[in-house]
């Protein structure tokens, strides 16, 4: 990784996007590497609650069964999506507190992850804002959400196959019949091996 | 035309009476009384009650 100052020689190196990017959101004030250390936020919860609530990325994924987490809860990715009150992130959807309105990002996704290509190729990513798209972020959020398998959640299940679907119901009838298989024999030897038998298995 | 005749005999299917859904066929003559014995049953591992299936209810 590049330390947060760049080499003058590398200035002329970087493409006209980057240069460009930078001239208008300087590292200075924008990049993520000026942001304040996330642990600094783990004991105040108000102002996460106050920053963080109902993203614009997150779609109602309550319908599938997806169980949302708590949006004034800390986390780590989320502290690491700082934005400076003073030089609002470009990366970032604002919320206006005023109107409640939120305001996307001055700069959208799929540019964003541009840039971090672009970043990442040249080895200035740690200049650029805090975004969704940085490494940083997607490291932190992939360890943070662990083994993501669907129907391991806390109230998912997955459908199976039938045989799985039945597994107990069928095992529970067998075990029925197996108890009462020793007096259904004996039953049967009294009348006739057969011959008096009335109930007659269906097809 | 006259009605095709029907065969002496008829293949039954004996299910067993463990619910494994394991069953034997076996032919038998068509008037003889349905067919029932005691048999292996590799899902139990036991000699269980085979039964004859009815069809249409042609043992009652």
């Amino acid at each position: 990784m590049a330390t947060p100052q760049p080499a003058s020689g590398l200035l002329n190196k970087l493409p006209t996007r980057l240069l460009n990017f930078f001239a208008r959101y300087p590292p200075q004030h924008y990049s993520a590497a000026v942001r304040p250390p996330p642990t600094d936020t783990t004991p105040a919860p108000a102002q996460a609650s106050e920053e963080a609530l109902p993203s614009p990325y997150t779609p109602n994924r309550d319908a599938k069964g997806h169980k949302r987490p708590d949006p004034t809860e800390f986390s780590v990715t989320r502290a690491l999506l700082y934005s400076n009150p003073d030089h609002p992130n470009p990366f970032l959807p604002r919320k206006n507190f005023r109107t409640g309105k939120w305001i996307g990002p001055r700069i959208g996704l799929r540019t964003q992850a541009d840039l971090v290509k672009l970043a990442k190729k040249y080895n200035v990513e740690e200049l650029l804002p805090a975004g969704r798209k940085s490494t940083e972020f997607k490291e932190t959020r992939k360890t943070e959400r662990g083994l993501q398998v669907k129907g391991t959640g806390i109230g998912q299940k997955v459908k199976g196959h039938k045989w799985e679907r039945t597994m107990e119901t069928r095992l529970e009838d067998r075990r029925k019949a197996m108890m009462e298989m020793p007096e259904m024999i004996r039953l049967w030897k009294q009348r006739g091996h057969g011959r008096g038998w009335k109930k007659w298995p269906k097809k | 035309m006259a009605k095709k005749a029907k065969s002496r005999t008829i293949p039954v299917r004996l299910i067993s009476m463990a619910m494994t859904g394991y069953f034997r066929t076996m032919i038998r003559p068509r008037t003889h009384r349905p067919l029932s014995m005691l048999k292996y049953d590799p899902v139990v591992k036991k000699k269980v009650l085979f039964l004859e299936a009815t069809k249409g209810g042609r043992n009652k």
